[in-house]
């Protein structure tokens, strides 16, 4: 692993880089918007970039784009340099964040919209054909006709995407797609985006601030943060192996328990915390001693008990999952943290309420020492 | 009080101001049309379609101002487009608000001062002896048309940006983006969507401009120096000047008329050409 945030990830073995971003940064005036983005996206696959607001994501779909050039660093689509190729001139395609449609057009027209606009011209019949066609494969066979502004939400979002699909993009850009839409039917926009991801076959990049989102659709996410890109691995390689503090945060929930790294017996090392207690937990990467720290132990990993090992606490709040049930608690030095317990386990423990006294533990394999930034 | 008398009384002051200054004078000079000079000025109450008859000798008046308003729009409409296109979406928001302050500044004196300044400029000793000086001779600007034409662009160029810039710059940019996006070149996105979705801006604009410019009359008067003169100014005259009122009302109603007649066509051609342009902000 490079220190400056080079993070090589996994490409699936017989996938073809279908576009690349090496040393990109892109600065805005004063700041810097992306810093030293390094990333390959395969042929075929769907990769998410994961961010607060402001973390450099958009620019990177950007510069993808063609709406934005790099300051440093090369764009390539397909092998080749594109960095200041325009936007018209890319055989990508984006969905907007608002979907951007084009008011004055039908529902139609905004789709073919790009079919219009190849040299030489296409057949109108050739592109009525495609425009039908798109239509059914986003569900929306019979509103051709209609006004933009006589389409819901969700029926706009399928627009937008038609849109862009029936160009048949090397790469289709989803800038936040989902934002404007409520929670079911972003729910059901996420399964079917991901169908028509397999059913094409095009390469997906999705904008994000949603882990949710992201976790349930990708086969990649590319996690940013400040402008630079902090790991990127399958949803599952972030979850059970985050390489900081932030990421582990940003994916999932967990607790974390400062300190710094007092030894490295073997494969556990052992950290200090500030109370002064010791915890043992599997690195994540190469450590050297008095190095500032955090352990973390995902909530579900934690077991509750009334009788036995472990830290002595007292139970804050209890919230009922259904198959599982979280509990807040509080431990006198540590502070409060989250521990999430199976329904099994209420069964043969009885469920706990709010001012009882309990035991948490974990195996110490399962705790990670992670870099604190 | 009820909804109903809420929303009489908002109406109330617009109202009764409309039906004072516009309905009464309106119905008076309508009467006054079919009325015969009076010997001393002024009117004789008769029916008679004689005033009428007369128009034709004011035929110049009306061809002039049917001509040189349509033109006058026209221009006006193609040197504000590119400008107020510039200020929408090209400039930076620090110079947007400078040039735009700009735009606005003419209006900060009287339209009289600045046609006064027209005339020095198009005069013997303005622009036409600049063009001696570099050998172009005998170029003669005031008192023509064209002097009459540059006055009308300039004193109504700012109303004819305003409205565009406005419609331009609520544009969304996005819209630019997804055209390109889609491969639309430069050009080919102007055409496709910045354009129509402009036309809201282009209908108000042309619409003030050439409605204000039917009635013009100092511009004609100034720049034009009696030899270019438009319905206004022969109502002037008729009024002030000849004090033949029935005669004047004639012309006045005929010129209301015409108007009509040509603000109606305009509609029309607007509604037809956006009928699928309502309005629409996506979001």
């Amino acid at each position: 692993m490079e220190s400056r945030g080079y993070i090589e990830a996994f490409t699936p073995a017989d996938g073809k880089a279908i576009a690349e971003l090496r040393g990109v940064s892109k600065r805005f005036g004063d700041v810097l918007a992306a810093s030293d983005l390094n990333l390959t996206i395969t042929e075929g696959e769907f990769l998410s970039f994961l961010g607060p607001s402001g973390c450099g994501k958009t620019t990177a779909l950007r510069m993808l784009a063609g709406f934005e050039t790099p300051t440093e660093g090369d764009v390539l689509l397909d092998g080749e340099v594109v960095n200041a190729l325009e936007a018209h001139h890319r055989p990508v395609n984006m969905v907007f964040q608002q979907y951007a449609l084009f008011p004055h057009m039908t529902v139609a027209q905004n789709i073919g919209y790009g079919l219009r606009q190849r040299r030489p011209r296409l057949p109108k019949a050739q592109i009525a054909e495609k425009v039908d066609k798109t239509l059914d494969i986003v569900q929306l066979g019979g509103f051709e006709d209609r006004k933009i502004w006589e389409m819901s939400g969700g029926q706009q979002q399928r627009v937008a995407l038609a849109r862009a699909i029936i160009n048949e993009p090397k790469l289709l850009l989803l800038d936040e797609p989902m934002a404007a839409l409520d929670r079911k039917l972003r729910k059901e926009m996420q399964i079917e985006l991901q169908d028509l991801q397999r059913q094409l076959g095009i390469t997906f990049v999705l904008v994000t601030h949603d882990q949710e989102e992201a976790l349930s659709m990708s086969d990649r996410i590319c996690i940013m943060r400040e402008g630079r890109i902090v790991q990127v691995g399958s949803p599952q390689e972030l979850y059970d192996r985050p390489n900081s503090k932030y990421v582990a945060d940003f994916v999932g929930t967990s607790n974390f328990f400062d300190g710094t790294v007092v030894e490295q017996p073997g494969p556990l090392t052992s950290v200090r915390l500030s109370n002064g207690m010791i915890m043992r937990g599997t690195p994540t990467e190469e450590m050297s001693n008095s190095e500032d720290v955090s352990v973390s132990v995902r909530p579900e990993q934690m077991t509750l008990q009334r009788q036995g090992e472990g830290l002595t606490v007292e139970v804050r709040n209890r919230i009922f999952l259904g198959e599982h049930t979280e509990y807040l608690v509080n431990h006198e030095t540590l502070g409060d943290f989250l521990v999430l317990s199976p329904r099994q386990s209420e069964q043969t423990e009885g469920a706990f309420t709010v001012g009882d006294t309990a035991f948490v533990s974990w195996e110490d394999s399962a705790a990670l020492i992670l870099d604190r930034n | 009080m009820t909804a109903r008398t809420r929303n009489w009384l908002l109406l109330a002051p617009a109202g009764a101001w409309f039906l004072v200054m516009l309905i009464i004078p309106l119905t008076v000079v309508f009467i006054f049309s079919f009325g015969e000079r009076a010997p001393a000025g002024g009117v004789v109450p008769a029916f008679t379609f004689e005033q009428y008859a007369n128009l034709p000798a004011r035929w110049a008046a009306f061809k002039n101002t049917m001509t040189l308003a349509p033109i006058g729009t026209l221009s006006a409409l193609l040197i504000a487009y590119p400008l107020a296109y510039y200020l929408a979406v090209k400039s930076s928001p620090k110079w947007k608000t400078i040039l735009l302050v700009l735009v606005i500044v003419p209006f900060w004196t009287s339209i009289l001062i600045r046609s006064y300044a027209w005339i020095f400029l198009l005069g013997g000793r303005g622009i036409p002896a600049l063009l001696d000086w570099v050998g172009i001779e005998g170029v003669r600007l005031i008192n023509t048309p064209f002097a009459v034409l540059i006055g009308i662009i300039y004193g109504y160029l700012p109303l004819m940006v305003f409205p565009i810039f406005v419609s331009l710059d609520k544009l969304d940019k996005r819209l630019l983006e997804a055209s390109s996006d889609l491969g639309a070149k430069p050009w080919r996105t102007f055409l496709q969507i910045t354009l129509p979705l402009s036309i809201p801006g282009i209908a108000t604009g042309c619409m003030l401009v050439f409605i204000l410019l039917m009635g013009e009359y100092l511009i004609p008067a100034l720049l034009g120096g009696g030899k270019v003169f438009f319905v206004g100014n022969a109502l002037v005259d008729l009024f002030l000047q000849s004090r033949n009122w029935a005669y004047g009302s004639a012309v006045a109603v005929t010129l209301v008329v015409v108007m009509l007649i040509a603000v109606t066509v305009y509609m029309r051609l607007i509604t037809r050409l956006g009928a699928s342009r309502e309005d629409v902000s996506i979001m």
